[in-house]
Order: structure tokens, then C-alpha cells, then sequence
């Protein structure tokens, strides 16, 4: 629970500090006022810096203290759904225009809905992913027009 | 008038009525489900409106919307479960009254309500839109920034007690809108090697991500714990006594509502508990409020949806979106070749006025819809979130593949996700992150703008009686919440000194 507590806010002053270190290797403009295109994002970096640090002040003092959301993402089966997600997500990603969209679909949605739903209800969860991908597919792809792969 | 007319007619169009009940009825069944809002409903359904004109499409995402707001208050009255923020209120006296037997009364009494409200802060655009754009062509780009920035202050203002919270995520929405190449000289900023950053984060994307997905992965901490309930509707119309109890309270909350709506920042989570506090002040019967008052369910009903309305105004007139549903649309405006602003009701003032009256058509088709399908309403209700959040996961990926045609998205989409599940575990206030990412932009811009024609000076900042305005309101409206922290202090510290 720390990690998730203070990583945030580590996350978050790390992150404005490649943004700060990155606004100082930018290139000079070539048109007009050659430092031009750093001032905006070197101010909203040194203020993401600022306001990060005060926050992982705040998280250090309470770093002790109970944090329910955090816990309850941590328990039961919240991890392997949400783990499940993004990782199929990723598969979707590697697969979706090499088998396109249709097939592709049909295993993400029909994978994803075995971890959600469970597989005792798979009778649902074929009914679901098979009219689902259909429908969609003939939706976009042929009444909105959308060029799928 | 001619406008007006015109409009009228476009909006009359059978197609365009259809897109009017598509959008309310597909809005209303996104906005029913639990932890599912009205700017989940528009990120998810964007896709839709592609391939359309930019007319339909802007009728089509509007009836999404206050579809939505309908749809919050369904699964309010039947599960205590609000789909949104602004749906809240409505679990107070609306599950009491579902407990007594009176769902459908209850419901019908919230679509009236919601009827009411949205037909009063339409009138209430009709009236101020105009004058408002015109107005807002005196702006230059100093007041622009100005104007920005005070939205932005006013959102955190309302993130109470996560200040820094707030100043984060809006920092961090400001920082992303600079990725990708500097429109004004053409220097690469932070695409970190990878040729897709160029043209800079689809905010769409981001908007999805945190909408979409995060909203689905965050809701996967109750989805084993939602209980079916059997769900007796009852009677689908209201008693006369409830009707004279709630109609004033209707009458005053839509005014309240809309005025709400169309300041930057608020919206109708606020309506609507301002609204419900104000009825409970002045009923005569307080102590009925939480227990099935059908007042403490139609005042703020009414006063939400007139602020789903009333925060069009500042969308359309200036560009300015005032909460995080409005900045999704905004989003999905630009993403049409729609730019919101004061040229708008100049160049395309027939478009302007098709949507207005659309909304006028798009309350009586909800209210239809809410009332005469009720029962099926209820049954998509049954549907289990096991297989419902699944479906808006593809739906979120369809539509960030449609926005550019790369897989490469999906990544983003699924960091942009996670990321939203983070922010929320966290408690971190979301509308801050997305306005910031999509005005940020305009904002640079702007800013850039405003120092070279006063050459570097900040005086411009300062240069005319706008921007004086929005600078002391802007300081205010972040100030406001420390000063009346202070007071509440003062004023318990003071009889304990005693």
C-alpha cells in the first residue's frame, strides 16, 4: 500500500523533472524569439515539481495511514481483473491488424468476458462476444463507415 | 429569428429526431449504469458520430449528454447507486420512495423534474447565448488566457480539501497539451523519439482512457459486491399530492440549476445539492427530506439537468468548458472541425440554433423515452456489469482506433486507464487533468501571443477592465475555498475559547 501511496507522488516529481531537463535540451526556434517554445512548458514543469513535492510531504506524514481504495485494489479478485484487462488490452493491441478486427475482437472480448464474468456462465459469455463483435463490426464498418482492419 | 427558424426546421428533420432519440436513449442506458456518467457516456459513444455531419453529430453528442443526466438518476431511484456525481442527490429521497414502493412514481416525478429543468435553462440559452458571444468577441488573447486560466482555477477551487491534488493534475494536463511539434515554430517538443508524438497526445485518447477504461477497472473494486435487487416499479405517474409539493421547488431549482451550470467550474453535482439543501431550508416539512420527500427528488433533478444546459453556454460562446463532461465534448467538437467560440453564432449561427432546438425536441423524446419504456429501461438495468464493462472496454478501443487508425493508441489508451485508476484510488479530482490537456493549447498560444504584442511585458495581463476582472476572479476562486476554511475555523475556535 506505501509503494502505491508514495510512488505517486515520486511518479509525479520524477516525471516534472524529465520534463524540466527535457524543456532545457529543446531545441531554439528557428522563427521569432528563439526560446519561445520553452517558456510554457518550463513554467508548468517547475509548478508540477513544486506541487509534487509538497504532495509526498503530505503522503510522508500519512504514510501510516489506511488507505480503503488502495486495499480493496489489492484484494480479491480486483488484481486479476484489472491485470487481465490491461494485459489482453496488450494482446488486442499486437493482434488486432494482423487477424483484424472481427477476429480479433471475437478473442479479446470472448477472453476478457471469461475472466470478468466467469466460465460457468460461458454460455453468456459466447452469446455476448459473438453478437457483440458482429454487431459492432457491421455497425462501424458498414452503417458509420469506418475502415476497419 | 431566421436563424432561429431555420434551425427549427433542421432540427425537425426526421433524421435528425432520430439522432435526437438515439443519443438520449443510448445516453440514458451509459448514464444508468453505476459509476458511469454522463462523460463516460460521450467518450464511449464518440464513434458514433463519425462519418456524420457536423450538425447531426453535435445534436447526436448533446442528447447523449443530458440523455446521460436522465439515465444517472434511474439507477439512483432503483439501486441507491448514482451513475454520477450529479445523480447523487437523487439517492436521498428517490430510494426511500423506491423502498415505499413508489419507483415508478419516483421516476416518473424525476423525468418531469428533469423535463422541467432542461425546457426552463433552454429558454435560459435562447436568452443569454447570443449576447454572451457577443460579448466575447471583445475578448483579445490576453483575456482568453485569462479566461482559461480562471476556468481552471474555479475546477480546482471546487476539488475541497485536495488542493495540491488539483494544482497537479492540472499541471500535469498543461505539461502533456505541450507534446508533439510547436504549432508557432515548428520545434519537436517531448516526443521522446516516437514518431506518433508528433502531432502531440490525442486528447481523446487520454479522455477515453480515463473515462472509458479507468472507470472500468476502478468499478472492478465493487463489481463482486453489487447485489440484485428485485425491482417492484409500481405505478409509472406521479400523485397529485406529490405534484403540488414538487412543482414549485421544480420551478425554482431550473432557474438555480442553469445559472449554475453556465459558471465555470460548477456543474450539476452542485446544482443539484444546492438545489436539495435551499428545498430542505425552506420546506415546511424538513424532517420528510431522506425519507421519500417527492420534493427532495424533483428539485434537484430539475436543477441538474438546467445545468447540463446551462453549461452548453460558456462551451459554445467561448470555447470554454466548464466541467469534465463539457470538456469531453469540446474535445469531440474539435476532433468535427466544430471550433466553439464567438465566431461560432457569427459564422454558423444555423447550426448553433439546430442544436438549441433540439433540445427542446430532445426533453420531450426523454421524457417519452423515460416514461413509456420504462420497464425496458428496468430490464437493461438487470444486465449484469459483469458483461457490461467488458463491452465499454471494446467500445473504448474501437473508438481510439477510429480516431487515428493506429494500434499504437491502444497503448496510450491503456496507460491513459490505468493512469485514470490511479488518479481515482488516489482521490485525485479528474476534470482539472482533462480540461488542462485540452485547453492547454489555446492557452500557450495565447499566452505566447499576448507577450509578443506587448513585447514581453506581462502588463498586458493587466491591460483592460476584462482582464483586471478575470485576474482578481481567478485569485478569488482559488483563495475562496482557504478563506472560508479560515472562517469555518475562527468561528469553532470561538465558542471554545469561551
Amino acid at each position: 500500500m506505501k509503494l502505491i501511496k508514495l510512488g505517486m507522488p515520486v511518479f509525479l516529481v520524477l516525471l516534472s523533472i524529465v520534463f524540466l531537463v527535457g524543456t532545457y535540451n529543446l531545441p531554439k526556434a528557428k522563427l521569432g524569439n528563439p526560446d519561445a517554445p520553452l517558456y510554457f512548458p518550463m513554467g508548468v514543469s517547475v509548478l508540477l515539481l513544486v506541487f509534487s513535492i509538497i504532495y509526498l510531504v503530505q503522503e510522508l506524514r500519512r504514510a501510516n495511514e489506511t488507505n480503503e481504495q488502495i486495499a480493496e485494489m489489492l484484494s480479491g479478485r480486483t488484481p486479476l481483473l484489472i491485470g487481465a484487462t490491461i494485459a489482453l488490452g496488450i494482446g488486442y493491441a499486437l493482434i488486432f491488424e494482423l487477424l483484424g478486427f472481427l477476429f480479433s475482437t471475437l478473442l479479446f472480448l470472448g477472453a476478457l468476458l471469461f475472466v470478468v464474468n466467469g466460465r460457468k456462465k460461458w454460455v453468456a459469455n459466447i452469446i455476448v462476444t459473438v453478437v457483440f463483435s458482429f454487431a459492432s463490426w457491421y455497425a462501424f464498418s458498414e452503417l458509420l463507415g469506418v475502415s476497419l482492419p | 429569428m431566421d436563424a432561429f427558424l431555420e434551425g427549427l426546421l433542421t432540427s425537425l428533420q426526421p433524421i435528425n429526431i432520430l439522432w435526437i432519440c438515439v443519443g438520449g436513449f443510448l445516453g440514458t442506458i451509459v448514464g444508468m449504469l453505476p459509476g458511469l456518467g454522463p462523460a463516460t457516456a460521450v467518450a464511449v459513444l464518440i464513434p458514433i458520430t463519425f462519418g456524420m455531419d457536423a450538425t447531426s453529430a453535435l445534436i447526436l453528442m448533446a442528447a447523449i449528454y443530458y440523455g446521460a443526466m436522465y439515465g444517472g438518476s434511474r439507477s439512483s431511484i432503483l439501486l441507491n447507486t448514482p451513475g454520477d456525481g450529479s445523480a447523487i442527490a437523487a439517492t436521498f429521497d428517490g430510494y426511500p420512495m423506491a423502498q415505499k414502493g413508489q419507483a415508478g412514481q419516483a421516476m416518473a416525478l424525476s423525468a418531469v423534474a428533469s423535463f422541467i429543468g432542461g425546457i426552463i435553462a433552454t429558454i435560459g440559452f435562447v436568452a443569454l447565448a447570443k449576447p454572451l458571444s457577443a460579448f466575447a468577441i471583445q475578448f483579445g488573447p490576453a483575456e482568453y488566457f485569462l479566461l482559461m486560466l480562471l476556468t481552471l482555477s474555479a475546477i480546482i477551487s471546487l476539488s475541497l480539501g485536495r488542493m495540491v491534488k488539483g494544482l497537479i493534475a492540472m499541471s500535469l494536463g498543461l505539461l502533456l497539451s505541450t507534446i508533439g511539434v510547436d504549432t508557432q515554430t515548428g520545434v519537436y517538443r517531448f516526443t521522446f523519439g516516437i514518431p506518433h508524438l508528433s502531432e502531440g497526445l490525442d486528447f481523446l485518447i487520454v479522455i477515453i482512457g480515463i473515462y472509458a477504461v479507468g472507470e472500468v477497472l476502478f468499478n472492478y473494486l465493487n463489481i463482486d459486491k453489487q447485489k440484485k435487487e428485485k425491482k417492484e416499479v409500481g405505478k409509472i405517474w406521479f400523485t397529485k399530492e406529490q405534484w403540488k409539493r414538487s412543482k414549485w421547488p421544480i420551478l425554482r431549482s431550473g432557474p438555480l440549476g442553469f445559472i449554475i451550470g453556465v459558471l465555470p467550474g460548477a456543474g450539476g453535482s452542485i446544482a443539484s445539492m444546492l438545489s436539495y439543501t435551499t428545498e430542505k431550508q425552506i420546506s415546511k416539512k424538513p424532517e420528510e427530506f431522506g425519507k421519500g420527500a417527492p420534493e427532495g427528488l424533483a428539485a434537484p433533478e430539475s436543477a441538474n439537468n438546467a445545468a447540463s444546459v446551462g453549461a452548453l453556454i460558456p462551451l459554445l460562446t467561448m470555447g470554454i468548458p466548464g466541467s469534465g463532461t463539457t470538456a469531453v465534448m469540446l474535445g469531440a467538437l474539435i476532433m468535427l472541425g466544430i471550433r466553439p467560440g464567438p465566431l461560432l453564432f457569427e459564422n454558423d449561427p444555423g447550426m448553433v440554433w439546430t442544436l438549441v432546438n433540439s433540445m427542446f425536441i430532445g426533453n420531450i423524446a426523454l421524457i417519452i423515452i423515460n416514461i413509456l419504456l420504462v420497464g425496458l429501461l428496468v430490464r437493461i438495468l438487470d444486465t449484469p456489469a459483469k458483461i457490461l464493462y467488458p463491452i465499454i472496454v471494446i467500445l473504448a478501443f474501437i473508438g481510439t482506433y477510429t480516431l487515428g487508425y493506429s494500434t499504437v493508441d491502444f497503448f496510450f489508451l491503456l496507460i491513459f486507464g490505468y493512469f485514470g485508476l490511479l488518479l481515482k484510488i488516489l482521490d485525485f479530482p479528474i476534470a482539472p487533468l482533462i480540461l488542462a490537456i485540452i485547453v492547454g493549447g489555446d492557452m500557450e498560444q495565447n499566452f505566447r501571443m499576448s507577450l509578443a504584442s506587448s513585447g514581453g511585458s506581462v502588463g498586458i495581463f493587466f491591460g483592460s477592465t476584462i482582464a483586471v476582472v478575470l485576474v482578481v476572479l481567478t485569485v478569488l476562486s482559488l483563495f475562496y475555498p482557504l478563506i472560508i476554511q479560515s472562517i469555518k475555523k475562527l468561528r469553532g475556535a470561538g465558542p471554545a475559547a469561551d
